[in-house]
């Protein structure tokens, strides 16, 4: 009698994951059962579940799963790169309304393609993450495009989006689209590698996945304490930037614009930031971020660069473009060099982190070193091993 | 139909240990009564307050013992009769009033009776007070039967009233709460009248003012007391010698061991060897008595429950008549023929005595053992839970929630009541409770535990309590906590009762222990004249009382209060009442299904939740399941559905 006190999925999400700062706050263990919750944003476990299959732990972005296979489920294997992932198309993109190009951040290009989607039925419904109060977010469902409007805008805070998903999708719900970061797309991945029965018809709902460009998040209470340092009213933030090459946070408020050093703001990452090798969102549909490369940041402020993934994703790109709701720039060759410099950077940074933090390069906690895309940026000498 | 409590005299009466006292009370014409409930010794008032008017009787449930005894004491010190009713934690409660009264000395008869609980059925701790009674010198008495346990509680009080002291009556578990056949005596036609008088010299026990100064002469008196108890032991009836001429061995006991002893003589069969001496006056012991006992035999066996107090006395007693009995061979706890530890029974008796006769105990009947062993393992195992409906459950599920939302592994001290098995039976409270010992001691501990952090703990800290244990003890704690700034969070688990003894009022209920209206006295304006924050909220409302839990937990610097008022499922108010009928929708339960994994019956565990192992499906036991309707708001997927029942 009694509760099992037997080891299961969520003992080893809570061992290899949540204990080992690893958890990005993405939200796909939560809304699953009644086990896990996001609070503060931090992931809890409010009581023990002994499951030994747990979508909790298939789900999340930080255990091992088999990326290679996931990529090539996923993409065609011409566009894959080793750096940002799969490329079918590279532009600086910008919405053509200059309305919206100032509600949201840089060129729009994210609400402009989700409003499109909603609007030619490619999707019925849009997740995004809204800020609820302060500065912790939760993710919203959405199904028109003036509330889409009202979410858009970077938030720098993590935003538990795939909990979204995971509680609002419902079968009547109908296609959904997801405006995610890296860890978050990943989890939407996996979802799609290893559904249980019951849950295909849920995932099937996915139709759309925009990914934003992402080279951390900050840990809300850290940052929030670091506002009140700074006297910065958190309900007073209308947006949020970083400019290139000024090496500051831009915080928009009611009252102008305040800049803290990013010195200042890098205490504030999530300490799982740290260990993530995506910094484009690999596993979206297309990926956007700020055109921040090649060439002076006033003029390429307004602009986003957009990589095009999936077949999907091309199409509602050309759509997009044939509707005359996003304008396309051909990205210089320099900006795609840079951007996959800075990409690998992130991945060779991450890796050498990983190591630090297990000890050996043998053990890259959710990386697996037979995937080459790993193997690569692992820094090491090491021939591939025969998948087992 | 007439309380049996009132039954005439020389009629046989089926009473339970407890009642026994109470008619004895009743028989020497005790005027006032008091006590704090605690198992197993509530019903000797429970059953005194149902014929209050008729006895002509002030009976009263006190805040704490401490307060109990001195309420009777008044009665006694103005010449009425009055007993004072607790169980044996109580009388640590009380003895530091009761070394002062002792040494005060009482005029109308007063008997302070404590019930044991050898073992713990119902209890923290298995405490002994007998060892009070030779601290603070005073008389102890111990029924070995439920005849006597009438009879000498009335004869307690004639001996009170002889000596001008307390007399402590202790009973057991298996006496207070066994039944057998008693006798009845007469009840007086008189009732006394209640006369203080302290106008004479401080040396006159009977008109001075009641001091315990001088303290060596009093002390003295006190002593002498004690010598004359001692001497009227010797020829009382209730001390007595059963068996043979010339025993081989000899048994004095006491109280309840009495009875197994007894019954151990006889599966023995050693009604012609064995003897035993019954001891209902175990102090002081009475040396003469002792003497001519103890020249019967050498082979000497004590047997009583927990601490060998009878043993040290009668070893000590029988160094001083050496020269008259001889060298002795004693067996008890000391050379480990007993335990020192929990109860004894007729079987634990047998086979130390067995032991020494070299006799073994008739067998049980053949095939009886065999069938024991078949039937046993299809016993379902039980443990000890929260019923269904019980607002303790679902506050530790709010605090479990407020704790793990915090992320900081708070601390939760656990007080006495029956929210004290959520730290004996730590799944039931969700792992939340990690301490628990006197009343009130969790909100002291919570207060000691807050000013740790300057050592490096850091955490947040909170209590528990039951309504009643805070006005029993909790109240100095919590001043303590404001006072020196503990930071804690101290939650009143209130469920409008002293539920685990059996619904006693408190201070906080407006009725009397006779059912007559008294003003309650308001837990959340204490907490706020004491300058605490203080918030009330529904346990049964999982999302307002966890956010207001989690946001207390999260401010720091003061002390806050939150009362979690719903009222016990077993209360008279809403015994049998159903406020939602509860279903199952088998087409939403996901079972033991990833997305559930039985949260109602796995973690929530109410018992009236049970499991389909066939259809793999959470069921409602429609007889235990008390409608609270919180399983509502537990199941992830709201497949437990609830309608208003229209009362």
């Amino acid at each position: 009698m009694g509760s099992k006190t037997k080891a299961g999925s969520q003992e080893f999400l809570k061992k290899h994951v949540l204990d080992k700062g690893l958890c990005t706050g993405c939200g796909a263990c939560v809304n699953l059962c009644p086990y896990q919750v996001i609070y503060n944003d931090r992931t809890v476990q409010l009581h023990k579940c002994d499951l030994d299959d747990g979508k909790c732990y298939s789900f999340c972005p930080r255990t091992p799963a088999d990326l290679a296979a996931l990529r090539k489920i996923l993409f065609e294997s011409g566009d894959l790169t080793p750096e940002i992932g799969a490329v079918k198309g590279y532009y600086f993109a910008q919405a053509v309304d200059p309305a919206l190009r100032i509600t949201a951040q840089h060129g729009a290009t994210v609400t402009a393609l989700m409003e499109l989607a909603l609007a030619e039925g490619l999707i019925d419904a849009a997740i995004v993450s809204s800020r609820s109060r302060e500065l912790l977010q939760s993710g919203v469902i959405l199904n028109d495009k003036d509330a889409i409007r009202k979410n858009a805008g970077s938030k720098f805070t993590v935003s538990p989006t795939v909990a979204a998903f995971n509680q609002m999708v419902t079968h009547e719900g109908g296609k959904v689209g997801v405006v995610a970061t890296p860890c978050q797309a990943l989890a939407l991945a996996k979802m799609k590698l290893k559904s249980l029965p019951e849950d295909n018809a849920k995932i099937n709902q996915l139709n759309l996945v925009i990914g934003l460009y992402c080279g951390w998040t900050l840990s809300a209470e850290k940052y929030t304490k670091l506002l009140r340092e700074k006297n910065i009213v958190a309900e007073s933030i209308k947006g949020m930037d970083i400019p290139a090459g000024k090496n500051v946070l831009e915080i928009f408020t009611n009252d102008g614009v305040r800049t803290i050093s990013l010195e200042e703001v890098q205490h504030c990452i999530r300490d799982s930031c740290n260990y993530c090798i995506d910094s484009t969102a690999e596993y979206a549909d297309v990926s956007v971020g700020s055109a921040r490369f090649a060439g002076e940041w006033e003029d390429v402020r307004n602009w986003n660069q957009l990589i095009v993934r999936t077949a999907r994703g091309k199409e509602l790109v050309d759509l997009a473009i044939q509707k005359g709701i996003l304008e396309l720039r051909e990205a210089p060759l320099e900006s795609l060099n840079e951007l996959k410099a800075a990409a690998a950077g992130k991945k060779k940074k991450a890796l050498k982190n990983i190591v630090q933090k297990s000890g050996s390069t043998k053990n890259l906690l959710y990386l697996d070193d037979r995937d080459p895309v790993v193997l690569k940026y692992l820094g090491v000498e090491k021939k591939i091993r025969k998948r087992r | 139909m007439m309380n049996k409590l009132l039954s005439p005299a020389k009629t046989e009466v089926l009473f339970m240990g407890n009642e026994a006292i109470a008619r004895g009370a009743l028989e020497a014409g005790v005027s006032v009564i008091s006590g704090y409930p605690g198992t197993p010794s509530s019903e000797v008032i429970e059953r005194l307050s149902e014929v209050a008017r008729e006895r002509n009787l002030y009976v009263e449930w006190s805040t704490n013992e401490k307060v109990a005894l001195e309420v009777a004491a008044a009665a006694s010190f103005s010449g009425l009769r009055s007993m004072c009713v607790m169980k044996q934690n109580g009388v640590n409660v009380a003895s530091d009033f009761l070394l002062h009264v002792a040494s005060s000395g009482t005029r109308g008869g007063i008997v302070l009776v404590e019930c044991e609980d050898p073992g713990a059925l119902s209890s923290v701790n298995e405490g002994e007070s007998r060892y009070f009674a030779r601290m603070l010198e005073v008389p102890l008495l111990e029924p070995a039967n439920f005849q006597e346990a009438k009879d000498l509680t009335k004869w307690a009080f004639e001996l009170s009233e002889k000596i001008r002291n307390v007399v402590i009556l202790r009973s057991v578990t298996r006496m207070s709460h066994a039944s057998g056949n008693v006798i009845c005596g007469k009840l007086p036609q008189k009732f006394r009248t209640a006369r203080f008088i302290s106008d004479g010299s401080v040396m006159d026990p009977l008109r001075g003012p009641v001091v315990s100064t001088p303290v060596v002469i009093k002390h003295d008196l006190q002593q002498k007391k004690l010598e004359t108890a001692a001497e009227l032991f010797e020829k009382s009836p209730f001390n007595g010698y059963y068996g043979p001429k010339r025993p081989e061995l000899l048994i004095i006991t006491s109280s309840a061991c009495f009875l197994y002893s007894r019954e151990a003589i006889e599966m023995l069969g050693l009604q012609k060897r064995v003897g035993i001496l019954k001891l209902s006056c175990t102090w002081p012991l009475s040396v003469k008595l002792l003497k001519k006992n103890l020249r019967l035999t050498d082979k000497i066996m004590i047997v009583e429950e927990v601490l060998p107090f009878l043993e040290e006395n009668v070893k000590v007693a029988a160094i001083g008549m050496l020269k008259d009995i001889g060298i002795k061979t004693f067996y008890g706890k000391m050379d480990k023929t007993f335990p020192s530890v929990g109860e004894l029974n007729p079987e634990i008796v047998v086979t130390a005595l067995g032991k020494i006769m070299k006799v073994k105990p008739k067998s049980l009947p053949a095939g009886y053992s065999r069938e024991i062993k078949k039937i046993a393992p299809k016993i379902p195992p039980r443990e000890q839970t929260f019923c269904p409906g019980c607002p303790h459950r679902v506050s530790f599920w709010n605090i479990n929630t407020a704790l793990k939302l915090d992320g900081r592994e708070g601390i939760v001290c656990g007080d006495i009541g029956c929210y004290a098995m959520a730290s004996l039976w730590p799944a039931i409270g969700f792992h939340t409770v990690r301490t628990l010992h006197s009343m009130g001691s969790g909100t002291g501990l919570a207060s000691g535990f807050a000013k740790l952090s300057v050592f490096g703990l850091d955490k947040p800290v909170m209590a528990v309590c039951g309504d009643s244990t805070f006005y029993h003890a909790v109240i100095p704690a919590l001043i303590n906590a404001h006072h020196n700034q503990a930071d804690i969070t101290f939650i009143v688990l209130d469920n409008a009762g002293t539920a685990m003894t059996g619904f006693q009022p408190h201070p906080g209920i407006n009725e009397s222990a006779v059912g007559e209206p008294l003003p309650s006295v308001e837990i959340a304006e204490i907490c706020k004249a004491i300058g605490a924050k203080v918030a009330v909220t529904d346990p049964f409302d999982l999302e307002t009382t966890s956010k207001i839990l989690t946001s207390f937990m999260a401010e720091s610097g003061s002390l806050k209060v939150l009362i979690m008022k719903q009222a016990c499922a077993l209360s008279p108010e809403k015994k049998g009442k159903k406020q939602y009928q509860m279903k199952i929708n088998e087409e939403l339960c996901l079972g033991d299904n990833c997305g559930c994994n039985r949260l109602c019956t796995r973690i929530f565990r109410c018992p009236a939740l049970t499991w389909d192992r066939i259809k793999k499906k959470a069921v409602i036991d429609e007889v235990i399941c008390a409608g609270c309707g919180v399983c509502y708001s537990i199941c992830p997927q709201k497949a437990i559905t609830r309608t208003e029942v229209t009362q």
